[in-house]
Formats: C-alpha cells, structure tokens, sequence
C-alpha cells in the first residue's frame, strides 16, 4: 500500500528550442490527489499529456503502478491507458458528435474488457448513475447534453475501466460556478469511494485547494514550490506563490501588493 | 456586426419621468427583451452606473449579463424588441437612430470584450488600429501619432513606438487586451461597457490589467459597467453590484454587502458553491439543477425550482425587489438561511 501508484522522474520536454517542462519530479500515492497549479506557458498540460502518454518526454521517466510507461507500441499504450485516463476542459472535443454518450461510454469497455455486449450495457448504466446521469442523457448525442453534463459523460467514460489514476486538466474550468461544485462534490465521492488518485491540472487556488491534499507550483517548466495544498496557501515560500495567491480577487484586494509582489519575483 | 435597433412605439416612461439621474452614465430602467419568435431574453431590467462609477453585473451563462450590456450600445439580436429605456449619456439609445448610435459609440461610450483578439483586426499594425480609432473621432492628424504613443505608454507598454508597427499577433493576449482598452480609453467616454475583460488572462495578469482599468478609469471619471461571472472579482472591485439569474436581476448591493450579507439565497447558494483561498477550510455546496435561461424558466420567481427556501408562494408572480440590509432584492424571504 505504500508504493507509489504514480511516480515521474526528472522529467524533461523541449519543443525545439523551447523547454517546456525542465527537471520535473513527484510521486503520488494510492488514492491520494496531488494538485498542479501554474499559469499559461508554465510547462503543465504538457506534464499532464505526457502523463496520459499524449507527448513523449526528452528524458525521464514516468512510473505507473510500478512499471516505467512509455513507448509507442501498441500493447504499451493499452497498458498505459488502462491505468490512467484523462479528463479535459471541453470534453466536446473528445466525444464522437455522431454517437450517443453511451456508446462512448461503452467504448473503452471495449476496447480493454472485452465480453457480452448485455454486460457492457449493465456497465453503461452502472457508470451512468454514478455519475449523476440519467439513462435518457446516456441516449443523449454529446451536442443534447450541457456542459456539465458532458464532463459527467467524460468522467464516466475514464472511470469504466477502473483506472488507478485520474488526471484533469481544467476539468472544471469551463463550468459554471453551480456546476463546478457539483463536478468538484462528485469528483470528491468517486475518491472516497473508489480509492482512485487524481492529478489535478489548474489554474485555480481555490479549486485546487478544494480537490487536492499536495500541489507543486510550476513556473516555466519548473517547480518553484511544493508540499500540502494547506500548507502552501497558508504560508507561501516562493515569491510566485505569493504572487499568485495575492493575485486572487478577494474582499479588500490589494493591487498595490501584488504590484509589490510582481518586483519581488523580478529581482529574483 | 450587424446592428439592429428598433424603436418600440409603446416605451414606458419611467415614474420618476426618466431612467434615473440624467446626469448617470447609463440608466437602463424597466428594460424587456424579447425575440421576433416571442422568445423573452430579459425581463425588467433596471441597472444605473453613476460617472465614475465601478458598478458589476454578475450571473452564470445564460442569465443575460451581457445581453444587458450590448444593449446598452443597441446592440440588440437580429429581430429582438426592447421595452423600456435605455440611456447613456444623455442619449436614448433604444430610440436612437443608426448615426446617433455610431457617434454615441465612438465618442461617449466605448465596449470591450474576453478576447482582445477578437476586436482588432489581425492583419493590420497595432499602430492602424489606434490611430484610425483617434482620426475617427476627430482627433487631427498631425496629433494622432503622438496621443498613440501616450496612450501606449499610459497602459504601460514597454516601448510604444515600437509597439506601433507590431501586429496583434506579436503581443500576448495580457498586452492585447492593454492595447484594446488603450484604444477604448482614448476618447475618455463617459461609460466603459467591460464584458469578461480578464476572464481569459491568467490570474497575476488579470490583477494587473484590472489595476490598470481602475486607474485609467479614476483619471478619466468614466463610469464602468463590469460584466463578469466571478463573484469574488466583482465584490473586490465594484462599488455596486447586480446579480442576474435567467434575464432577470435578482439582487443589488453593495460590493462588500454582497460578501457580508447576501440577500437573495441564488446569491447565497452561489457564494457556497465557490471554493475560496481564504479563511477555513470550509466544504461547498453544490446548487442542485443548472442555470436557466428567461425563456424555459419557472412561473413567478426563476430560482424557485432550484431554491431550498421556496414555499407555494414563489410560484405565484415574480416578486418584486425589497430592501434587506444592504441589498434589494427580489426574494420573499430575502436574507434566510438555508436550512
């Protein structure tokens, strides 16, 4: 119980000339959720892509369940993608628009387990009403369902073959607020009642405070901080966490601090 | 864009004969929106930005925030009819003709929107852009060069002569948006319609390009009508606030009222369904249902099928704003706490 389900080493992505994610390293444990927080440009949707297998790194690792994954086969993708899904901001993209939501549910079923069609469908429905779905949305076109709803659909989808690791990448922030909480409630229960560990992408401190026990804070491809979420938003230590923090509109806001802040972080 | 504004043969005059102060930089008073289909898009809507006032209009999609907005400019949907009265600046805009408009958007009120990318023209230099918005509005051209420049350099662009003969490409969506609200500054309009300004920007940008918006707006004594769906930025930044739910408001306060003491429980629930950065730790609570537009929402009060406080009564008109503490809203039992 005490391995790592999830462990990325030195990792390492140029783009040309350009390093997108530089030295990049955490582990994760079994039903723990670790937080990605950083701006645009800070290197962490690449780390989530290379994560779900999406990019190849440069160099290091990325150690899933105990094995290093990687590779372009067929059978190392499977393997990959059978121990970690991924979630994106506007699922949209991800869903055929001519096939219900059911059948791209049941499609990675599939694709990973295969068996009885008759069984597949008890699994569709299954998946469905976890998620808060009813049967109708399940008959739904993607294009039928809110937006809400559709990141329901993607969540179900990853968690049909029972994956050990979740990863989203601004799961949330499309949503609206109301809808955002139910996503962040029900991302919540799956954890509790499932085990399953998440590596959670944003931008967002506030969310991210909510759905994560640790966090690392990224700035142009590199951690600039890392430790509990509490811990980071209570007594920053890196002169961007401040920054960042500062930045977030609150009663009594003070721009002159962030000012303050952003020349801290300059003369670095 | 293609503009259409119709004049309505039956506008209401407003009891106090007009929308509020004339001396207002917008008044928009009993403002009904519906399409030629009959589909209602707002209802009674009724929002006042003083000069130099920051005032907010917060609500989820749908709820009409920016509708109210692009209204305020006659920018109505194709076929829509408008009731009620809409004044900026002196002028009436839901009666106005197509000149009347055009001049009343280049010189006395200006727009800008979530993606700067959208409202420049992407093959033309930065410098075009500003300089034919200043020519446009009578600004000589032997000074036209010149106020650019000042103006780049007043929303704090490093270099503005070479900034000039950049392309919108060149500059990210942060400096963009800073060259947009240079342009949309320029004229010092008595009211700035600002639509999700910083909603696409990231979290250290959208504070300094809010920082900037205040300061310009303190210079100029410009009224802004802040449309956003962030809740914490509107209360951090506006001396009033409007909160709208399906093409209807729901609640005005103050900025830090809204915080303190929410009347509406739409507002309530909304406040506790956002996580915070601040104080404790505390769980969220979801609102059960999704937003609704005007057009498919309940009889009598919108919120009613989604709000834990409502009782037979909700159902029966739309209740009417009363005041609670600091707010007005429109709730029969404004300011309870959810059970």
């Amino acid at each position: 119980m005490n391995a790592p389900v999830l462990s990325v080493t030195s990792l390492v992505k140029r783009f040309g000339h350009l390093t997108a994610v530089d030295d990049v390293s955490f582990e994760l444990m079994p039903g723990a959720s670790l937080g990605i927080v950083g701006e645009s440009g800070s290197g962490k949707t690449t780390t989530a892509r290379i994560l779900a297998g999406l990019e190849q790194p440069t160099s290091g690792t990325v150690t899933l369940d105990g094995e290093i994954v990687g590779g372009q086969s067929r059978r190392a993708r499977l393997r990959q993608a059978r121990l970690l899904q991924m979630i994106f901001q506007d699922p949209y993209g991800s869903f055929d628009p001519r096939r219900t939501v059911a059948e791209s549910i049941a499609e990675p079923l599939r694709l990973h387990a295969p068996g009885p069609a008759a069984a597949h469908r008890a699994r569709v429905g299954e998946l469905l009403d976890q998620v808060g779905l009813s049967a109708r949305a399940g008959e739904s076109l993607p294009r039928e369902l809110s937006g809400g709803q559709r990141q329901r659909a993607a969540i179900a989808r990853a968690l049909g073959i029972a994956p050990r690791v979740l990863v989203l990448d601004e799961a949330v922030a499309a949503l609206d607020v109301s809808i955002q909480a139910q996503i962040l409630t029900l991302l919540d229960e799956l954890r509790r009642d499932t085990g399953i560990s998440y590596v959670f992408v944003s931008h967002d401190l506030a969310v991210v405070r909510y759905i994560t026990d640790t966090a690392v804070v990224m700035r142009h491809g590199r951690i600039v901080e890392r430790g509990e979420t509490e811990q980071i938003l209570r007594s920053p230590r890196h002169p961007y966490t401040r920054l960042l923090l500062d930045s977030i509109p609150s009663p009594g806001w003070d721009l002159d601090r962030v000012a303050r802040d952003r020349r801290a972080l300059d003369a670095l | 864009m293609r503009v259409l504004a119709k004049k309505t043969p039956a506008r209401r005059e407003a009891p106090d004969g007009g929308a509020g102060d004339r001396r207002d930089a917008l008044g928009v008073s009993g403002l009904s929106l519906t399409l030629g289909t009959g589909v209602p898009l707002l209802a009674d809507v009724t929002v006042r930005v003083g000069r130099g006032e920051t005032v907010g209009l917060v609500g989820e999609s749908g709820s009409g925030k920016s509708l109210t907005a692009r209204t305020a400019l006659g920018m109505l949907p194709r076929g829509a009819r408008a009731t009620g009265e809409v004044t900026v600046a002196d002028v009436d805009v839901l009666a106005a003709g197509r000149r009347r408009l055009r001049e009343l958007r280049r010189t006395r009120a200006s727009m800008i929107f979530q993606d700067p990318r959208a409202s420049i023209n992407p093959v033309r230099r930065i410098g075009d852009y500003l300089t034919e918005g200043l020519r446009a509005r009578g600004v000589p051209a032997r000074a036209v060069a010149g106020r650019a420049l000042e103006l780049l350099d007043q929303v704090g662009i490093r270099d503005p002569g070479g900034a000039l003969r950049c392309f919108p490409h060149e500059f990210s969506g942060g400096m963009l948006q800073r060259v947009v609200i240079a342009g949309a500054l320029s004229t010092e309009p008595e009211l700035l319609l600002a639509d999700e300004p910083t909603t696409a920007l990231d979290v250290t940008t959208q504070a300094e390009v809010i920082a900037l918006l205040k300061d310009m707006q303190r210079a100029h004594g410009t009224g802004m009508l802040f449309v956003t769906h962030d809740l914490d930025l509107a209360a951090a930044i506006c001396d009033r606030v409007y909160v709208m739910y399906a093409g209807r408001i729901v609640e005005e306060s103050t900025g830090s009222g809204l915080f303190g003491a929410p009347a509406h429980p739409y507002t309530r629930a909304l406040l506790e369904a956002s996580p915070s950065v601040h104080g404790d730790r505390v769980a969220i609570r979801a609102i059960a249902g999704r937003p609704r537009s005007l057009a498919d929402s309940p009889t009598g009060c919108s919120f009613r099928d989604r709000c834990p406080l409502a009782g037979d009564d909700c159902a029966e008109t739309v209740p009417a704003h009363r005041p609670h503490g600091q707010s007005l809203a429109a709730c029969l039992r404004p300011g309870q706490v959810t059970p």
